[in-house]
């Protein structure tokens, strides 16, 4: 019973692992930017959560539907604006732009916000459920569920849709996507953008779970980049898969080695994967 | 100036550093007419204002802001039957221990401090207390509280946190006599310096007092999820959960412990609740939380020092700084005020003659009562162990001073 509760664990947290990587996955894998500024895009969902709720009464739910436009509208803006201009130039470019505008982004909110931690409390609670002596938090059942229900629709939308299409083309091989006649600029841009309205999306419901501050922008970029590395890069259902791993190992590593090891062992998972495995479970070889 | 950055480029040899820094300890003597002459009495702050340690530097600076505020709006201190206002200098060691020793001299023989007050904690202020004895310059030290800092034989380091078993003794002496049957104690601590010390106190304090300690864990800095470990905590049962970290964890193991179901006659916080964002930020989860600091809104003395009463303090405080104050501003004040009793007390600038009127120290203030003990750490204050009821933090502990008695029970 005791190992099915640190399963349940396990697999929530791997969920809500996955809602914080698969953005900054898609952005790695399709523009071959790491967007050092997805931690702070999160946080920025998160404050808007908890803004809307003490302010206009909003719920989370509700503050979704207003998250994903705009941050799609902030992510389309910041690349077509700026980091379509030295898109081409080498990775190292691109990260030190994500990490100066990171630094800008996270120090406005830090101004705007203060360092104080907040919290997002629902009135009522949604409390947890138990089956058995299994008991898991509604709130993270919840967000589980959505952050699975996000990551499906961008999988469709990558598979069946237009822009989807145009932006697995332009991965695959950007000068014959750009023959076919796809516009690369508009589809870094829309890529980004979809990047961008998964972090805020991730913020929003996270917001139920974490406490609120810029200061939180750093651990859930390392926790995404993790997550990627396990999983493959650009493949949604990678994120997935490298979430839950990343999830359980932590889980299970606390319950077995003690809690001060959890984050130890899930950066040596990283490590290993580095050296065998680069390209991650569901990666393609030669697209990092 | 250039001597610094002589030393900061590395420029000069072990041999000339020696030889130079010698001759700067002679200066002030070359130099004492000019000190003599002085119109403002300069106290030196070398505070980690950059890096890592940044938010805690802050909290020092408007605790002695606030404090040179209040003497120079009264005129000054008083000393020998002049007035003389107070200036306090500030450096940057950006959260750099070895630097902190650096910047407390450069503050002794450059800045021509009169004294001092030490770096952030109880790391930089021993390692800078061997500076200030050097050159007799009497310091206090504001945010140290490891016994192991005054335990050196110093005579000019003085400190305003009592050590740490101070926190966790009368809270468990507390808990066994109101809640006999509350047995087995689950700790829960931040793998980080302070939390853990007080941790390992709690640890002590409980086996002394005859609980048992069914788990001892430590969770990783920047952990993001308990659900592993209180997991365990719960199938063990424990009637005290006693949890050390910040506010981001500490409010993050709240929800937790509320998620996983988990009950207990009496749950432990420090330091998080001490702040008045872990009340807004845990909400109801707050109910019932007890915890220690050294210093907390809510006590009651009636003392001796430009600011008399907590609630005076608070009061000032919020006026300059739109937030309510917490043990480390106030400590940071009455360490000033503290200089300034003694200062008017030997009627002089003269460091031995102050650092004497420190030894002998025997005031009630807003702070508490201070009385130093022969290392220089306080021995006097009875840190208030506090609970928060009705979202408020109500001092149960010590009987003086309460508010209210121990709930048990947190849901």
């Amino acid at each position: 019973m005791f190992t099915l509760q640190i399963l349940a664990n396990g697999v929530v947290l791997g969920c809500l692992y996955a809602c914080i990587a698969v953005g900054f996955s898609l952005v790695w894998g399709v523009l071959n930017v790491i967007n050092l500024m997805h931690g702070s895009f999160i946080v920025l969902g998160s404050y808007l959560a908890w803004g809307a709720y003490n302010a206009l009464g909003l719920s989370p739910w509700a503050s979704l539907a207003i998250a994903a436009p705009l941050f799609y509208a902030l992510g389309y803006l910041v690349q077509r604006g700026v980091l379509n201009r030295v898109i081409a130039a080498p990775v190292l470019v691109t990260l030190t732009l994500t990490f100066g505008l990171d630094l800008i982004l996270n120090n406005a909110m830090l101004l705007g916000f203060k360092a104080d931690y907040r919290k997002l409390l629902l009135d009522p609670p949604l409390g947890s459920v138990a089956w058995g002596s299994v008991v898991v938090p509604v709130d993270r059942i919840i967000a589980m569920l959505l952050a699975l229900a996000l990551t499906a629709i961008l999988y469709v939308i990558l598979r069946k849709s237009r822009i989807g299409r145009a932006i697995i083309a332009v991965r695959l091989d950007r000068d014959a996507a750009r023959l076919m006649g796809v516009n690369v600029a508009t589809t870094y841009a829309a890529a980004f953008g979809l990047g961008a309205a998964m972090a805020g999306c991730a913020g929003v419901l996270l917001a139920l779970i974490f406490p609120i501050s810029p200061l939180s922008a750093t651990p859930y970029l390392g926790k995404a980049f993790v997550v990627c590395v396990l999983g493959g890069l650009g493949s949604v259902p990678g994120a997935v898969l490298g979430g839950l791993i990343l999830g359980l190992v932590e889980s299970f590593g606390a319950f077995a080695f003690g809690p001060e090891h959890a984050v130890t062992l899930s950066f040596a998972l990283l490590i290993l994967f580095l050296i065998f495995r680069p390209q991650g479970l569901l990666g393609k070889r030669g697209f990092e | 100036m250039r001597i610094t950055s002589l030393f900061a480029r590395g420029a000069v040899s072990p041999l000339s550093k020696f030889l130079l820094s010698a001759a700067v300890a002679a200066t002030p003597v070359a130099f004492g007419s000019a000190a003599l002459a002085q119109e403002t009495i300069r106290f030196g702050a070398p505070l980690p204002l950059t890096g890592a340690l940044a938010p805690e530097a802050l909290k020092q600076q408007q605790g002695y802001d606030l404090w040179a505020e209040q003497v120079n709006k009264a005129g000054g201190i008083d000393v020998g039957g002049k007035k003389m206002k107070v200036e306090i200098v500030y450096t940057d060691y950006q959260s750099n221990t070895p630097r902190a020793v650096q910047a407390a001299e450069q503050l002794i023989t450059q800045e021509k401090v009169n004294f001092l007050f030490s770096p952030f904690g109880s790391g930089a202020a021993k390692a800078a207390s061997t500076v200030s004895e050097r050159y007799k310059v009497p310091t206090i030290a504001s945010t140290a509280s490891s016994s192991q800092v005054y335990d050196q034989g110093y005579k000019y380091l003085f400190g305003t946190f009592t050590p740490n078993d101070t926190l966790t003794t009368p809270l468990t002496e507390l808990v066994v006599k109101q809640a006999p049957d509350v047995k087995r104690v689950a700790i829960l601590a931040r793998n980080d310096l302070f939390p853990l010390a007080i941790a390992q106190e709690m640890e002590k304090s409980a086996k002394q007092n005859g609980l048992e300690v069914v788990s001892f864990e430590r969770y990783a800095i920047n952990t993001m999820d308990h659900s592993s470990a209180l997991a365990q905590i719960k199938s063990q049962n424990p009637h005290w959960i006693f949890a050390t970290g910040y506010i981001n964890d500490l409010v993050l193991l709240r929800k937790q412990i509320d998620d996983q179901r988990i009950e207990a006659q009496v749950v432990t916080m420090i330091a998080g609740p001490a702040y008045q964002e872990f009340i807004d930020a845990a909400g109801a989860g707050a109910e019932n939380i007890s915890s220690a600091a050294w210093w907390h809104p809510a006590v009651r003395y009636e003392g001796v020092d430009i600011f008399k009463t907590a609630d005076n303090y608070v009061e000032l405080f919020r006026a300059k700084y739109n937030a309510t104050p917490d043990y480390a501003q106030a400590s940071s004040s009455i360490s000033g005020d503290l200089f300034r009793l003694a200062i008017e007390k030997a009627g002089s600038l003269d460091r031995d003659k102050v650092r004497d009127e420190l030894a002998k120290m025997d005031v009630v203030t807003f702070w508490g009562p201070v009385r130093f003990g022969p290392t220089g750490q306080i021995n006097s204050l009875e840190p208030p162990v506090f609970q928060i009821q009705g979202a408020k933090a109500i001092v149960v502990h010590p009987p003086e001073i309460k508010q209210g008695e121990l709930r048990l029970g947190v849901k």
